[in-house]
């Protein structure tokens, strides 16, 4: 392998990367303040690209993204603020084991519901022009919509960070990962600010599946390719870390970039990804950034 | 009680005749409809009886262990291709196969479980579904080994199978005695154990449990009962296909499981067939809309029935009783008064369960503990603290918030390992144990916020406390509910809550939980008993009362006492010696009385008052 082709690997690795950071970065979020493994996660990243693939379908690659993204990322969350409002709210309180449960109903749901809709078909669509076309560099052509695809991510990542550290949101967000207790203690309402989190959550999954749209085929498997990788990304980052989201993810896609571009493992690209997943909960069990429960 | 008897039996009665009568009556139905085949029929309800095995099997981690895994379809998934496999390559006949299913699919369940079982509840969760993704992944690339995603086909059976009402008949035949094994495990004390497990880990963990151990064994036999459904699916089926492993495939057991009832042992059973029967009926008529009315049908009895099918009729009655304004349903109510009713003289009558392995006489050190420090973070919770409790004493310890007194109690109780130091406990080092050793040790412990099993009746919760202190919860046979029966029910007529024996733990009074706690201690003949805040929570009459059995309880039956307490009244009327500490540090050590006129734990005790004005 030349440095060249190493590049290639690299850059298309952290494009993947990219979008596995939005969605895990909501499933994290969710998690840290709630403490409710979202198993919709992956069905609400799958509306928003349905969403967006059928706007674009009517308006045209360039028009569409843009007003797609807008619109999935309302339906998104409205619908998010539904599943917040009438399921989640009557789970916190209970083990584990019935959040796990309601919220994996909700995937069969909303697969249902969006196969219903949107039928079984795989759809396309273009990149809007401004970020179409590819470049060259060092021998290899990369196309140009992988390096927007990297923007923005980090941009999301910039704005997730500036919301947690610099608004008075972000405190309340921060205060109800460490004690939650003590937050409804403190005269907040905290029923709202969990609405509003979970709708953030499902937001960054809509971003995931906008920006996705245009790079692979969208279809009905979309939620459980990505929920298992968001859940492989949170145990090795960590749940509840934005940090070890973004950590977690780069590897994952690095992992994947390059088992995919050898002949000899690319069958094999997401086994080593649990592989990596195993060993690290075998020597950190609450993952590499994460905080051990009591 | 004689209707619920009358029940008991009828259920699995109607079962098992409905099971032997459905080909018989399929034929009728054929012969008076030309339209009805019992082909299609008999298919259906073979299909029913493996789908009710794997549920079942599914059942034993969700309901009796209260486990989430996904990875369940992948054993499944492992018993097909095993028959599959073996008789492609080998020309294993299938049934031969099929006897080998339970060991290839509780040896894959147990080498997985162990990485699973690393991690805990949540983390299991997802690491099981990493774990299930990984062996999808393998049957669905390993072209050369099992086909891609082909599968393997056309396994061939004998001919006396071929006959679709014998292949009905040998499915049922199996699944039976499977039902059975099952049904007698979760009796057994081993069931038990996996009871108190699901109920409250940790103090599963304080009577003695290992909990890890029991769920990797629950773990294992659920996937070698998973591996003979996916075997006798082979076999039926004549095929196995990849995406019988895959996550998404647990929806089924999970769904009926949930759909008859997790808590109860037939639910699952009784839901596979609801759940065949409405799958062919609505998958053709709805087959778009066939997922969504699933989802719906568990969202629903998650939000709504918890308790699946089965508790139907209770719920029924509770929507009854509502409607009819009867607040409570129980015709015995708790009130927190058993501390007054309880019957010192029979408590103390009622041996120590457990004879001492090296006795200690009283007076002489108990437990010892030299130089124990733990941080966390930067902060230094407990700095090198030496203390010594003597044997019969009752020691408390006591120091503002923050003194590091609930860390020494989990580093004792060996919930929390330390980072230097040592604890012995009659004469045995015991640092850094697992906290269900330590258990076994003889060092009870009850706790800040009360610890008890909720669901499980306040008789169960003592019984299986002993049953788990003395050994028994290995023991995969036997009737849980059985044993030590009356000298559980002795202990509870004791300590005032005889009249409660079946009622849930948890619809019992604060103070009255309390005392199961006391009991559970009793049962478990712990030499060390170690109280956190014994009374937070109690009235004033009620912590006096509470205070005077603990105090006489543990005079006569020589148990050794350290506690932590906020409320000075009862430490200094019930202590015989008290360790001040601040800060992490021991500041001073003695009787009541010297400790009151120390100085120095005025000025802390004050400081203390000063900080809190201050916020």
């Amino acid at each position: 392998m030349n440095p060249a082709q190493l590049l290639l690997f690299a850059i298309g690795g952290l494009s993947i990367a990219a979008y596995l950071f939005i969605v895990a970065a909501g499933l994290s979020l969710v998690f840290g303040a709630l403490r409710v493994i979202n198993m919709a996660h992956g069905s609400l990243y799958m509306i928003a690209a349905f969403v967006t693939v059928v706007v674009a379908e009517k308006l045209g690659a360039g028009l569409g993204f843009w007003t797609g993204l807008l619109v999935a990322v309302a339906v998104t969350g409205a619908v998010g603020a539904l599943i917040e409002i009438f399921v989640l709210r009557r789970v916190y309180r209970e083990e584990h084991l019935v959040q796990l449960l309601g919220t994996y109903a909700l995937t069969l749901v909303i697969a249902g519901g969006v196969r219903l809709i949107f039928g079984s078909n795989y759809r396309t669509m273009r990149p809007p022009a401004l970020f179409s076309g590819s470049l060259k560099m060092a021998g290899y052509s990369y196309s140009v919509y992988s390096f927007f695809m990297i923007g923005a991510a980090i941009l999301i990542a910039v704005g997730v960070y500036l919301m947690l550290y610099r608004t008075a949101l972000g405190r309340n967000i921060r205060a109800a990962v460490s004690d939650s207790d003590l937050l409804s203690a403190s005269g907040i309402d905290v029923a709202r600010l969990f609405t509003t989190v979970f709708v953030i959550g499902a937001g960054l999954a809509a971003l995931g599946g906008v920006i996705v749209a245009p790079s692979q085929a969208v279809g009905l498997q979309m939620d459980t390719d990505i929920l298992v990788l968001a859940f492989a990304i949170s145990v090795i980052g960590g749940l509840g870390s934005i940090l070890g989201s973004l950590v977690g993810s780069v590897l994952v896609g690095e992992v994947i970039s390059f088992g995919l571009n050898s002949q000899y493992t690319n069958q094999f690209a997401l086994a080593f990804v649990f592989i990596i997943m195993v060993g690290v909960l075998t020597i950190r069990p609450w993952g590499l950034f994460g905080a051990a429960e009591q | 009680m004689s209707a619920r008897r009358v029940l008991r039996w009828a259920v699995p009665a109607a079962f098992v005749a409905i099971a032997l009568l459905l080909p018989p009556l399929y034929g009728l139905n054929e012969m008076v409809n030309p339209d009805a085949s019992t082909r299609f029929g008999l298919f259906l309800g073979t299909e029913a009886l493996v789908l009710a095995l794997w549920a079942t099997s599914y059942n034993l981690m969700l309901g009796y262990a209260g486990m989430v895994s996904f990875a369940h379809a992948a054993y499944y998934g492992i018993g097909a291709y095993t028959v599959a496999l073996l008789f492609q390559r080998y020309h294993v006949p299938a049934l031969a196969g099929l006897a080998l299913t339970p060991l290839v699919a509780a040896a894959f369940g147990l080498v997985t479980g162990l990485i699973a079982l690393r991690a805990v509840r949540l983390y299991f969760s997802l690491l099981t579904l990493a774990i299930s993704q990984l062996l999808y992944s393998v049957a669905f690339n390993a072209y050369g080994l099992t086909g891609g995603d082909n599968g393997i086909h056309g396994i061939e059976v004998p001919d006396a199978l071929s006959d679709y009402t014998t292949m009905y008949y040998f499915v049922a035949a199996v699944v039976a005695i499977c039902l059975v094994l099952m049904f007698l495990l979760t009796r057994s004390p081993f069931g038990a154990a996996l009871a108190t497990i699901r109920e409250n880990r940790e103090r599963a963990r304080s009577v003695g449990i290992n909990v890890r151990a029991y769920e990797l064994a629950v773990y294992t036999i659920a996937a070698m009962f998973a591996g003979v459904a996916g075997g006798l699916y082979a076999v039926f089926q004549q095929q196995a296909f990849p995406e019988m492993l895959y996550w998404t495939a647990n929806a089924q057991p999970v769904v009926v499981a949930l759909l008859g009832g997790i808590g109860s042992f037939l639910g699952p059973a009784l839901g596979a067939f609801v759940y065949t029967y409405l799958a062919s009926q609505l998958s053709t008529r709805f087959s778009n809309e066939f997922d969504v009315l699933l989802g719906a049908v568990v969202l629903l009895v998650v939000l709504v029935v918890p308790g699946g099918l089965a508790s139907v009729p209770r719920l029924f009655t509770t929507l009854r009783s509502r409607f009819r304004h009867e607040a409570d349903m129980e015709s015995v109510e708790s009130s927190g008064e058993s501390i007054e009713r309880a019957d010192l003289a029979r408590v103390v009558r009622i041996e120590a369960v457990h004879a001492d392995p090296t006795p200690v006489q009283r007076g002489e050190p108990l437990l010892v503990v030299e130089g124990l420090s733990r941080s966390f973070g930067g902060l230094r919770a407990v700095q090198d603290v030496n203390l010594v409790v003597h044997a019969g004493d009752r020691h408390a310890i006591i120091g503002p918030n923050g003194a590091g007194k609930s860390t020494l109690f989990n580093l004792i109780t060996g919930r929390l390992k330390p980072d230097a130091g040592r604890v012995t406990f009659a004469g045995h080092d015991i640092t850094g144990r697992p906290p269900h050793a330590i258990a076994r040790e003889g060092i009870g412990r009850a706790f800040q916020i009360t610890m008890i099993f909720p669901r499980l009746t306040v008789l169960q919760n003592l019984q299986y406390a002993m049953l788990a202190h003395r050994g028994y919860t290995r023991r995969p046979f036997g009737f849980a509910d059985r044993m030590f029966r009356d000298e559980a029910m002795d202990l509870l007529e004791a300590v005032g809550l005889g009249q409660y024996a079946d009622l849930p733990a948890g619809q019992l009074s604060h103070g009255d939980q309390r005392a199961i706690e006391l009991a559970i201690s009793l049962a478990l003949g712990s030499r060390l008993v170690l109280l956190d805040e014994p009374t937070a929570g109690m009235s004033a009459f009620e912590t006096h009362k509470a205070m005077e059995l603990v105090r006489r309880v543990a005079q006569e039956k020589r148990l050794t006492l350290l506690f932590c307490e906020h409320d000075m009244e009862v430490v200094f009327g019930s202590a015989q010696t008290v360790t001040v500490m601040h800060l992490g540090r021991v500041l001073t050590e003695g009787t009541p009385q010297e400790v009151r006129a120390n100085p120095e734990v005025q000025k802390v005790y004050l400081g203390e008052l000063e900080e809190e004005a201050v916020v």
